[in-house]
């Protein structure tokens, strides 16, 4: 009796133990992503996540090539280091078109929460797609970006500088809607000897820096990186349209900071930040800390526009500037499905969207929308109108190829190695060869179009269409 | 009268010799039974890589899409990159990057290991604070050089600017990148000449310096005619492995100018971890990397057969 009373005591102890464990026990969700506020933002906000079984992880890494790298190494050997991870929207094409990443449609199907509605049907495209206009999704909009634009509002409505910018260029001194106009003003407040310069842009050669920006100017000018119909490079990337963005571009350098040329976003905010630029390209990412007075000591006299347009050389107005952000993607080797499932149809609520938005830019429609979150500061309905002019680099699996050949061959043309079109016809011509190599048969047409965007899915306005 | 049986003297050789054999044979077991962990995690983390490494430069495939199959090339991938323009300006950029570098590292460590090797207050706290560079990683260095040569607010275009001079646009020119990237690696590696230089340098006995004094030698004759010859190995030796390293060096530009401006400042090791991890081109970065492993198989072995030679000399 004795004994069985002790070994019942002892089972029990032990039962206890264990289920004290397994309620314990955690299910940690690992995710990769670039250092920043916005997986801070996600981390803090997953601390509330009711299921306190289960931990996001984070396994963060510098913005540029090694966060791409990461991510591909983990699918390269099918492992389950990561179960979800935040990478580029081109970045979708290469790791859905592997087979590494889990589609989405099939999470839609089963879940009472989560659908492809939940987000603008060009986020979730320009992040999900893949193929395009496939209806695949394999990533959702977990933080939107675009490229904009900040200004030194001090400087602009001073009435000394309207003045003199009035009696220089014959008309008044405006956040300029194009980069015609753009060129005027930066020119007009390029003051080396006052520190004081016009315009500030990246160029760098790592990862995306120049070719972001040069891409901008490029679609805005009625230029475009191929035609996705025939795969032809040459004719299209070097195409009349698409030199004289790129020249814009390049034109631009003159009036920002000597050594500007291999700038990234930091060397961007820090001049800025320091007063030395009136107005410089950024991403609506950075406007928190730009507009913060205790970073910025010019935050008070800052403002925040859309990028400007251009005027083709076939007389219509564009307005195009890159995507910017991240989409979420699902590993397919993570055994963490389910659990990351219920986790998302949890952070993809807006009471935590919105706690997200407070301090970056979530993809979720209905905070989107709300008018609380757009008059929650002074960019974000800006960045809201910004949506509808985003383009994208080449949606295809070979986008890493692409892309370092590009920003060579952009760095090239800045570093003046070479001239825009040297630069952008060898561009085209590796591109066609890195193509060719991976099986894509390009169709070769008759003529090319001086202005490709009259073909590919026309943007081009008679009239200059105002948003600053 | 000693009477040996000699009919049984053939028999005990050839019993001492069966167990000299015993013996030798109990001993090659030995010691292959010491050395046979060594050589399977020798075989294991060594050689296999270098033979998977071999086989994959035949084939045309990426890790990242093994759905895509393994497309045999035969010698394609070596005709390739050896016959690309672009490979060759980064073995041309490598070389002048290890010359530049490993002569200022040289010049500088010998002359500061040989005033470090005298006596004086303070010797220690600054052979300390000299070694502190070596001990970061080249791509914290990488950065922290980026910021200092920056060319608006770097403290590098500062101090030329204090002196009146035009300011250097340092990162976005391929000549001034190439110094600048010298720089930063002479400033990292220079500690570790430094760190052998001088202990070179003490090993040698005080009283071959006496004896020299007495027979009246200068400064400048002692250091060329005793110092140097007599820690030549040792100094051989550093170079050796500060050729080795520079011709790797891959993370340094990676953070000081990624490559750019354009590919000026591409290393071959720097198109290796592109080709390899960036474009996952699989095939293709394996030959790259045969060919740079070769090269430097070769310049080892030139060197170590040079410093063999410098042994026997001293």
């Amino acid at each position: 009796m004795k004994i069985s009373t002790r070994l019942l005591s002892t089972t029990s102890a032990l039962a206890m133990v264990l289920l004290g464990t397994s309620a314990q026990a955690e299910t940690e969700l690992t995710f990769v992503w670039h250092a920043g506020t916005c997986a801070d933002a996600l981390v803090d906000i997953a601390k509330d996540y009711p299921d306190k079984s289960v931990k996001i992880v984070p396994a963060l890494v510098p913005y540029g090539p090694e966060w791409h790298n990461k991510i591909a190494s983990e699918f390269a050997i099918q492992g389950d280091g990561f179960d979800f991870a935040m990478w580029d929207s081109q970045s979708t094409a290469e790791f859905a078109g592997g087979g590494h990443a889990v589609k989405l449609n099939d999470i839609f199907a089963s879940s009472d929460v989560l659908s492809a509605d939940l987000f603008p049907a060009a986020s979730i495209s320009q992040y999900g797609e893949y193929p395009d206009n496939s209806g695949d999704f394999y990533g959702l909009p977990m933080n939107q970006d675009a490229y904009g634009m900040m200004y030194r509002s001090d400087l602009f409505e001073d009435p000394a500088e309207m003045a003199a910018f009035k009696e220089k260029y014959g008309r008044e001194l405006t956040v300029p809607q194009t980069y015609q106009e753009a060129a005027e003003v930066a020119e007009f407040f390029t003051r080396p000897d006052e520190g004081l310069y016009g315009w500030g842009q990246m160029g760098g050669r790592e990862y995306d820096f120049a070719t972001t920006a040069s891409n901008s100017f490029l679609w805005s000018f009625g230029g475009e990186l191929y035609n996705p119909e025939t795969y032809e490079v040459q004719g299209y990337l070097n195409s009349p349209a698409s030199i004289d963005g790129v020249q814009a571009y390049v034109d631009m350098f003159k009036f920002a900071p000597p050594g500007s040329g291999s700038w990234g976003f930091d060397e961007v905010n820090a001049a800025f930040q320091q007063g030395q630029l009136a107005m410089a390209m950024q991403w609506f990412y950075f406007n928190g800390s730009n507009a913060d007075p205790s970073v910025n000591k010019f935050a008070d006299g800052t403002s925040f526009g859309i990028l400007p347009g251009a005027v083709g050389r076939d007389g219509l107005f564009r307005r195009q500037f890159s995507v910017g952000g991240q989409g979420m993607g699902i590993n397919k080797y993570s055994k963490k499905l389910p659990e990351l499932t219920k986790f998302m149809e949890w952070y993809f609520q807006p009471e935590q969207q919105k706690r997200y938005a407070a301090v970056c830019q979530t993809g979720l429609k209905s905070v989107l929308e709300s008018d609380d979150w757009q008059s929650l500061n002074s960019y974000n309905a800006q960045f809201s109108t910004a949506l509808q002019y985003l383009n994208d680099y080449w949606h295809l699996p070979q986008y890493p190829v692409l892309l370092d050949q590009l920003q060579e061959e952009i760095s090239n043309a800045i570093t003046g190695t070479k001239t825009v079109e040297e630069a952008l016809t060898d561009a085209a011509k590796r591109h066609e060869r890195t193509l060719e190599r991976a099986g894509y048969e390009i169709t070769r047409s008759d003529s090319t179009p001086e202005v490709p965007d009259q073909e590919i899915t026309p943007v081009g306005t008679k009239e200059i269409i105002k948003v600053n | 009268m000693t009477v040996t049986d000699q009919s049984q003297q053939p028999t005990a050789t050839k019993r001492r010799s069966a167990a000299t054999d015993k013996k030798k044979s109990s001993g090659r077991m030995m010691i292959l039974g010491f050395l046979s962990p060594t050589l399977l995690i020798l075989i294991f983390m060594v050689a296999y890589p270098i033979i998977s490494l071999i086989d994959y430069s035949f084939y045309n495939f990426s890790a990242l899409n093994p759905h895509e199959g393994y497309k045999w090339a035969g010698l394609d991938n070596y005709t390739y990159l050896l016959s690309d323009k672009a490979l060759w300006q980064r073995f041309i950029f490598t070389g002048k990057f290890v010359f530049v570098c490993v002569s200022l590292q040289m010049i500088i460590g010998i002359f500061v290991g040989y005033q470090l090797q005298k006596k004086f207050k303070g010797r220690d706290v600054i052979f300390t604070l000299l070694m502190m560079p070596m001990m970061l990683s080249p791509v914290v260095v990488g950065f922290l050089w980026r910021y200092m040569l920056n060319s608006e607010w770097g403290v590098v275009n500062y101090l030329i600017s204090s002196v009146g001079l035009d300011k250097v646009s340092w990162l976005s020119q391929t000549t001034p990148a190439l110094f600048a990237a010298a720089a930063a690696d002479t400033w990292m590696w220079t500690p570790f000449i430094i760190l052998l230089a001088t202990a070179a340098f003490r090993g040698i006995p005080d009283t071959i310096y006496e004896a020299a004094e007495v027979d009246g030698a200068s400064a400048a004759y002692k250091f060329f005619r005793l110092t140097l010859p007599m820690s030549a190995p040792v100094l051989f030796i550093a170079l050796i492995l500060r050729l080795i390293d520079s011709f790797k060096q891959y993370d340094l530009f990676f953070a000081l100018t990624g490559g750019g401006p354009g590919s000026s400042t591409e290393t071959v090791s720097f198109a290796v971890a592109k080709t390899a991890f960036n474009y996952f081109y699989t095939g293709e970065a394996s030959a790259l990397a045969v060919i740079l492993l070769f090269i430097i198989i070769g310049l080892s072995m030139i060197l170590v057969r040079h410093l063999n030679k410098m042994g026997d000399k001293y």
